[in-house]
């Protein structure tokens, strides 16, 4: 009988074996053909990993994001005169013979364990060399990690814990700006108002999900606010609720009796839409809500709430207002939502960049090779004409330096960019009307 | 004597899964093969308690958590080597277990199962809004130089499934051990029936208490392990239900109660859920996801006793044919 059971063990076990070595084999094969058509390899197919959450709790975005890399896979490979980017306009990467790019995706499941796995398997197994993804900052640090370790460049798209980019990694870079930044931005955003249409905001309450992104935003706030105490602002409340929530009673009332003048959120589409339903019951009125990139910048926002989602603000990488303002982006869009069925959003548009960047900083540097691919990385500057910054440039730490938000409020339904006032496509209006008179 | 030790089903066991790693040298292999030997050390931890005594716990990720936290949270704040961690963290998980198990022992049946899983959750949500422990933002381990006192290897996988292999012997004698001694029978007959095992003279009490403090123990071991390899944890990593069911899931799939249940249980679910992913997870359409339910529906509907219940009933049929024909 014992006997039995560890003969039907072992065969388990083998089995195991057979499978990953097949998968093994199949690369052996490959492995010399690679090495004996290195420079010929180089014309034909170059492929980059993509890390993304294609299934548990944010699956819905992380297809999203993966029919974005497929949109700038097609710009790359596809000839596109019509937009004005150096890849678009011949097909595959000029200074690489005209090479295809080809993007492996790869599920994390939200999981920071099997980001790592993933990783690990993108470079070793289907050897790939640069890295985008992971949308999650929890999975992003140990990707990233792998990448530092194996010398390969990791170009985060739409990760924004501040984190990332304090771990003095060498290989990783990131586009989105961190929630450290989006502070920075919220209170030049109220003292703008406060000049110009004399808004009178002086006392800021926040409401923040327990989760790293929820006490993150919190942290930067409480480091932030200090160096606009001479501006007036002061920290009224903190109100901090539970990853799965279920009724923000409790926290609406805490809000309501702090008698806020700006509320900053850094909360998820689902917690966000409870909050205002509660805000509109308890009738809180406060100037102005403005939210961390999370559940306001969903286009699902608008959606759930209709005509209560007015008024509400936060950055965004972009808003379909914008797409008349800039036509690069509109053409993108064409391309985008044809796969998707939807106009491009902030977070996608972010991880959309992330592809272009590395594709193009493996075109500048004429190589595949890590280390010259990383130099481009570090020392050029990318052309961006779909951000409203024009470009990015990495700094030493690794975070793209030029915001790429703008900032943008709900009216009539519709995510009109408020400020700067170079890309307005609507005046901000600071302050809430009373919840009845809507 | 000679011929029992060679023909003895645990050496072969450890034989092959030590060999493996050495046959492929695929790094995704190697993962592979640490996670099964994390997750069916896990199963065997729990496969004492529950398996064996017949006290289902739902909150085992509350004792890998503690195990993953303690010795990072040394590491990262005092630069204490993870060993040292290691052994903290396997003394704090035991004493929580002995603490918190204690009055749940009270409860019968489906109330023990239910406490536990809320233990787990508070020790969770202490986690999240605790500040020295990095709270909801989670610890990245820093990168420190490789070696065997910093439990850190960045050239390759085969030293972290050297120690895996060690922590799971340890484990699987451990459970081992206990099914062929007094131990055993006690758990066994408390699984039984609590009450006829008390009027047996049994101290129902102690016995279970020693097997969740024993499971306890074993599970912080893994933690640690397990957040050196990964070099990043967050509460809603370790903590998370999902560790727990897991663990669950592989040891009823292996069949509950026996020390090759959670082995076959893990070399089955491990592999398919990584190979799985690896061929369909890219699609974006949770196919792997659906195909991982299927088995665990199938297993669930048509074999309640695992994978070792299917053997089982083979070798119970062979044996009636034997004897119909003995008796003929």
């Amino acid at each position: 009988m014992k006997k039995f059971f560890s003969l039907i063990l072992v065969l388990f076990l083998v089995a195991g074996l057979i499978l990953a070595g097949c998968g093994q084999q199949k690369q052996a094969q490959e492995q010399p053909a690679q090495q004996n058509q290195d420079t010929k390899q180089e014309t034909q197919t170059v492929k980059i990993g993509a890390i993304l959450p294609l299934s548990g709790s944010a699956a819905a975005t992380g297809v999203k994001l993966k029919y974005a890399i497929e949109t700038a896979q097609e710009i790359i490979n596809g000839e596109h005169p019509e937009i004005n980017m150096e890849l678009a306009k011949s097909a595959g990467l000029p200074n690489l013979n005209g090479a295809k790019v080809e993007f492996i995706f790869a599920d994390h499941q939200a999981n920071p364990e099997v980001a790592k796995s993933e990783a690990e398997r993108l470079i070793q197994n289907e050897k790939v060399v640069g890295l985008i993804g992971c949308y999650h900052s929890s999975a992003t640090k140990p990707a990233s990690q792998v990448a530092e370790r194996f010398q390969i460049p990791f170009v985060a798209g739409s990760s924004s814990s501040a984190a990332l980019t304090e771990r003095g990694l060498k290989w990783f870079t990131r586009i989105a700006p961190h929630d450290g930044m989006e502070t920075v931005l919220f209170f030049d955003y109220l003292k703008f108002l406060n000049e110009k249409y004399s808004a009178g905001i002086k006392k800021v309450a926040v409401v923040y999900i327990d989760n790293e992104y929820g006490v993150h935003a919190f942290e930067m706030v409480k480091k932030t606010i200090e160096n606009y105490k001479a501006d007036g602002f002061e920290l009224v409340a903190d109100i901090k609720y539970p990853a799965n929530v279920s009724n923000v009673d409790t926290e609406v009332q805490k809000v309501k009796a702090a008698k806020p003048d700006a509320i900053f959120h850094a909360s998820y589409i689902g917690d966000m839409t409870q909050f205002v339903k509660k805000y509109k019951e308890l009738n809180v009125v406060p100037k102005v809500v403005l939210s961390y990139c999370g559940g306001y910048q969903d286009p699902q926002f608008v959606v759930n709430l209709g005509k209560d989602a007015d008024y509400f603000s936060g950055p965004n990488a972009t808003t379909s207002a914008l797409f008349s303002k800039m036509p690069d982006l509109e053409k993108i869009n064409e391309i985008y939502k044809a796969k998707s069925g939807v106009d491009i959003d902030g977070p996608t548009l972010e991880d959309f960049a992330s592809a272009m960047v590395i594709a193009e900083a493996i075109n500048k540097a004429g190589t595949t090779e890590p280390a010259k691919v990383l130099e481009a990385l570090k020392t050029q500057e990318f052309a961006a004409p779909y951000f409203v910054s024009g470009k990015i440039k990495f700094g030493d730490d690794g975070q793209n330096i030029h915001s790429a938000s703008v900032m943008t409020q709900i009216q009539n339904g519709i995510y009109e960019a408020v400020w700067p006032t170079d890309y307005q496509t609507k005046e901000p209006i600071p302050a809430f009307p009373d919840w009845s008179k809507r | 004597m000679m011929k029992k030790m060679k023909f003895h089903p645990l050496l072969v066991i450890f034989f092959v899964i030590l060999i493996l790693p050495f046959i492929n040298d695929n790094i995704n292999f190697h993962h592979i093969m640490i996670m099964f030997l994390i997750y069916a050390g896990l199963g065997e931890a729990w496969n004492i308690i529950t398996g064996f005594a017949g006290q289902t716990s739902f909150g085992h990720a509350a004792f890998f958590g503690i195990g993953a936290y303690t010795s990072t949270v040394l590491f990262y704040r005092m630069h204490i080597s993870p060993w040292a961690g290691m052994i903290l963290g396997i003394l704090l998980a035991t004493l929580v277990a002995a603490v918190v198990s204690y009055p749940c022992f009270k409860l019968k049946g489906h109330y023990f199962a239910i406490a536990t899983l809320a233990i787990a959750e508070i020790i969770k949500q202490i986690f999240i809004s605790w500040e020295y422990v990095e709270g909801a933002t989670g610890i990245s381990i820093p990168v420190m130089d490789e070696g065997i006192l910093n439990m850190q290897f960045h050239t390759s996988k085969i030293p972290y499934f050297l120690i895996a292999f060690a922590i799971f012997s340890i484990a699987v004698l451990t459970a081992h051990y206990i099914e062929q001694n007094k131990m055993g029978f006690y758990l066994k007959a408390i699984r039984e029936g609590g009450d006829a095992a008390e009027a047996i003279g049994i101290d129902t009490v102690k016995y279970k208490l020693f097997a969740m403090m024993i499971s306890a123990a074993l599970s912080a071991a893994f933690g640690t392990l397990y957040a050196q390899y990964i070099l990043y944890i967050d509460p809603f990593m370790v903590f998370t239900m999902d560790v727990s069911m897991k663990i669950v899931l592989l040891t009823v799939l292996g069949g509950l109660g026996s020390i090759y249940g959670p082995i076959i249980g893990a070399a089955i679910l491990i592999p398919l859920s990584e190979y799985t992913r690896i061929f369909l997870g890219g699609t974006g359409k949770g196919v792997d996801l659906i195909i991982f339910g299927a088995l665990i529906v199938a297993v669930a509907c048509f074999e309640p006793e695992g994978i070792l219940g299917i053997f089982k009933k083979g070798q119970r049929k062979k044996r009636g044919v034997d004897y119909a024909r003995a008796t003929t």
